[in-house]
């Protein structure tokens, strides 16, 4: 994982770079070259992510996959080294010469990353989430999409993608994260002689910034051809600061099959599919969705409202603070058996104070009460509404600009 | 009686225990696993449209009504399976496919009451006029999220537009229009003609006792004859119906799937076919081919482009899916490159890799207590062995491959295309 600030050069740039590493490099120049050599390696995956993690960090990620030697049918291979040899070298001895990446690679891998920045709108969802961003986190991070846009990315050159990865390499900080059925003395020895190469220097160091609340909550509406509307609200909570409490009603509220969302708007009211809600404890903000018919945008909102007022209010059952904390226990204690799992833990601990491991993770969950969790639930405010509708949904209730909620 | 059956590749033993009401238990336990999941199956799935009862009654079945049905199933008449398994922690839920539906748990704690809690909803139908009215709003909006998805609708249209009248041409959830004829009647006819133990399996794997899991079994699970039997017949030409489907939606550039349809297979017969087209796209389509390099290259497609074989009771279909701004022209390379490769069949050793990356990840799949009982549930489904999966993918022959290609007709085919507004 190598995590850098939002700087100067275009996110773009930064994207494309990270699509051009996992997709050849100097020892396998062509992604058929490439993809042989992991099929050979039984199946061993090499993919690639920018994410925006926490507050300001984008987060580049490589992540290979391979089995166990002791799956391997010609009894001596040794596939953990040779994977992370392979991670290395696209990584670290890219396909480029005189400062700038291979042209037709770039070229390929900009019209790729094109694409996939306009293909959000295939997925309703994700796009929604795109759109409601723009407004829930104007002037922060989050506001755009951590690949760039379509015109940055159309102004991505084999030499600014180049300098973007010569940048990341020399200034990201980098943690290097294996789980599984290994001691991984293999990929440390890959990993330490590889990395000590490198010249580093100004290492990024991480920004926890909570999310800017709104002095009154923004409402906005988009239009798409579709059939149902898909309603997203946004709530803050600048001054929250246990995380423990904050988790478990997130849960409580609408993360999980027996959470106030699923019994009382979906089951009760018959009102949607689904309703769901989730937290971001780095910017302090947790958001509620639902897709639900245009006409009943209104009641969904009304309803998701008073499921919140409803805990502010009245707290939660012992009964509903047990059964979330059994979901948590549930999943933490089975994370161990499935190293994707274990990776993405750590990785999501690594802003926070304190590491903790899924069991001493738990430990803390423990010694929430209602109390607490009602505390929790008390910090947040409304800060933004947004609705993705059919064109022609009546929009008497559905403010374009700057109407007004209250919690 | 507990058989114990052993697979020699992957070095792993499935039990298997055959309840007296005639359902088969499969049991893989996993040493150093914190997790365990079951998943109980029953061979009803939407292209099941109807059945006959004993007294000679056929009765035509509501689309989308085993969707319906594994809805309503979660609901008793005192608290509902999801509130149960919250009691214990466990994580639940349930799927419908064309041809069985399925229910599940995982958990890291308390096995056997969650156990007990899946025998006993699955088991325990309560349906009223006015629960079965509750879930209609609900699955209605179901619907509609995915008529609103472009990547379910190219797919969907896709079956819509090979077959001709099998009902898996119709999307699995029904449409808005034909669940509001579903009653709790219907349900119950359903459920007593689909769901006897002997159409259904359970299928166990990860850190559990099977002792325990085989005494629950016995405790539990109820001897139940069907009271009718299902009746999907239908005539479905060779041919595709359609040679191609479009549909306009918001969609930032055209993406498509192109099927070809074969007869449908059966057991061994449809696992080993499967496998063979598998490894035969992956070979002469996926990312270590020169047709991914060359359309790439030219732009024609994008790394979306991908294969797999769709297959179950009755259909077949291996198949391509991606996006391109000229799909049309896409499909002509693809029946060009089958055309040159029956001519000249690819590379043995371009086919020896592929099988070792489909053997690799079915060894991952082994490593995980949901996937192995995906897997032994797959195989269940299909009246096979537990590791039969394991075998085929292990028996796959380059001679097995080159036959598949020359009888594959790259002319019956059909395209499904979804172009932006």
């Amino acid at each position: 994982m190598l995590y850098t600030a939002f700087d100067e050069i275009p996110r773009a740039d930064y994207a494309a770079a990270e699509y051009i590493l996992a997709d050849c490099c100097e020892k396998f120049p062509s992604c058929s070259a490439l993809s042989k050599r992991l099929a050979e390696l039984y199946g061993a995956s090499l993919s690639s992510r920018t994410s925006l993690s926490w507050s300001g960090t984008r987060c580049t990620g490589f992540f290979a996959s391979v089995l166990d030697d002791r799956y391997a049918l010609d009894g001596e291979e040794k596939l953990e080294r040779e994977m992370c040899d392979i991670l290395c070298e696209c990584l670290l001895n890219p396909k480029a010469e005189n400062g700038a990446f291979d042209k037709q690679v770039t070229a390929l891998q900009k019209a790729q990353l094109i694409d996939d920045i306009d293909s959000i709108i295939n997925e309703r969802s994700a796009y929604a989430a795109q759109r409601a961003n723009m407004t829930a986190f104007k002037g922060e991070p989050f506001e755009q999409p951590v690949t760039g846009s379509h015109e940055q990315a159309e102004k991505v050159t084999a030499q600014s993608a180049y300098s973007a990865y010569r940048k990341m390499l020399k200034t990201a900080r980098i943690d290097i994260l294996c789980a599984g059925a290994s001691d991984f003395s293999d990929a440390e020895k890959v990993f330490s002689e590889r990395f000590s190469k490198i010249e580093r220097c100004d290492i990024y160091e991480f920004e926890k910034k909570p999310s800017a609340l709104k002095s009154a909550p923004e409402t906005v509406r988009d239009t798409l051809p579709m059939q149902q509307a898909i309603l997203r609200m946004y709530f803050k909570a600048p001054n929250i600061d246990d995380r423990f409490a904050n988790s478990l009603m997130c849960l409580i509220l609408g993360g999980m099959t027996t959470s106030r969302f699923f019994v009382n708007i979906r089951e009760k009211q018959s009102l949607c599919y689904y309703c769901n809600c989730m937290g971001n404890r780095f910017l302090r903000s947790m958001t509620a969705a639902a897709g639900v018919e245009p006409c009943n945008i209104e009641r969904a909102k009304d309803a998701v409202l008073a499921e919140l007022r409803g805990i502010c209010e009245n707290g939660v059952t012992e009964e509903e603070l047990k059964s979330a904390k059994l979901e948590l226990y549930n999943t933490l204690s089975s994370m161990g058996d499935n190293p994707a799992a274990m990776v993405s833990w750590y990785h999501s601990q690594r802003l926070d104070d304190e590491m903790l491991s899924p069991e001493e993770y738990f430990a803390r969950i423990e010694e929430v009460d209602a109390k607490r969790v009602r505390a929790a639930a008390r910090e947040y405010t409304l800060d933004t509404v947004y609705t993705l509708c059919p064109p022609d949904n009546d929009t008497e209730n559905s403010p374009e600009n700057g109407g007004q909620d209250e919690l | 009686m507990i058989e114990k059956i052993y697979n020699d590749i992957i070095k792993e033993t499935c039990l298997k225990y055959t309840h007296e009401s005639g359902l088969e238990v499969y049991m893989l336990p996993m040493e150093g696993y914190s997790a365990v999941s079951a998943q109980f199956s029953v061979r009803f799935g939407s292209v099941d449209n109807a059945f006959k009862l004993d007294n000679g009654e056929h009765r035509k079945i509501p689309d989308g009504t085993a969707h319906y049905l594994e809805h309503k199933l979660f609901e008793s008449e005192e608290k509902d399976a999801f509130k149960l398994f919250a009691q214990t922690g466990a994580s639940c839920n349930a799927c419908t496919s064309y041809d069985y539906t399925q229910y599940y748990f995982s958990c890291a704690e308390n096995f056997g009451e969650n156990l007990e809690i899946l025998l006993d909803f699955v088991q325990q139908p309560y349906f009223t006029p006015e629960n079965v009215e509750k879930e209609r709003g609900i699955i209605g909006q179901e619907i509609t999220m995915y008529r609103d998805s472009p990547n379910w609708r190219v797919f969907t249209n896709l079956l819509a537009g090979m077959y001709k009248e099998n009902p898996v041409r119709i999307d699995i959830a029904g449409t808005v229009d034909s669940i509001a004829e579903i009653t709790d009647e219907i349900l119950y006819d359903c459920y007593n003609v689909f769901y006897s133990p002997d159409n259904m399996s359970l299928c166990i794997a990860g850190k559990f006792d099977p002792d325990e899991a085989v005494r629950i079994c016995g405790e539990r699970l109820k001897n139940r004859a069907p009271v009718g039997t299902g009746t999907a017949d239908f005539n479905e030409p060779r041919a595709a119906a359609q040679k191609l489907v479009e549909l306009s939606m918001p969609v930032a550039k055209p993406i498509f799937e192109i099927g070809f349809k074969r007869p449908p297979l059966d057991g061994a017969e449809q696992l080993s076919e499967y496998f063979g087209f598998d490894i035969l796209f992956e070979t002469i389509f996926g990312r270590t081919s020169d047709f991914f390099t060359d359309m790439r290259d030219k732009g024609l497609i994008n790394d979306q482009f991908a294969n797999g074989v769709l297959s179950g009771r009755g259909f077949f279909i291996p198949f391509l899916r991606g996006e391109s701004d000229d799909t049309l022209a896409v499909a002509e390379e693809v029946g060009r490159v089958i055309r040159a490769f029956k001519a000249s069949p690819p590379a043995r050793e371009d086919f020896e890799r592929i099988k070792r990356s489909t053997y690799g990840s079915l060894v991952r799949d082994f490593t995980n207590a949901d996937s192995v009982a995906s897997t032994l549930s797959e195989a269940a489904l299909r009246g096979l062995s537990p590791f039969s999966m394991i075998d085929a993918a292990a028996s796959a022959s380059y001679e097995q491959m080159t036959a598949l290609l020359s009888n594959l007709d790259e002319d019956n085919i059909c395209i499904s295309i979804i172009k932006g507004e």
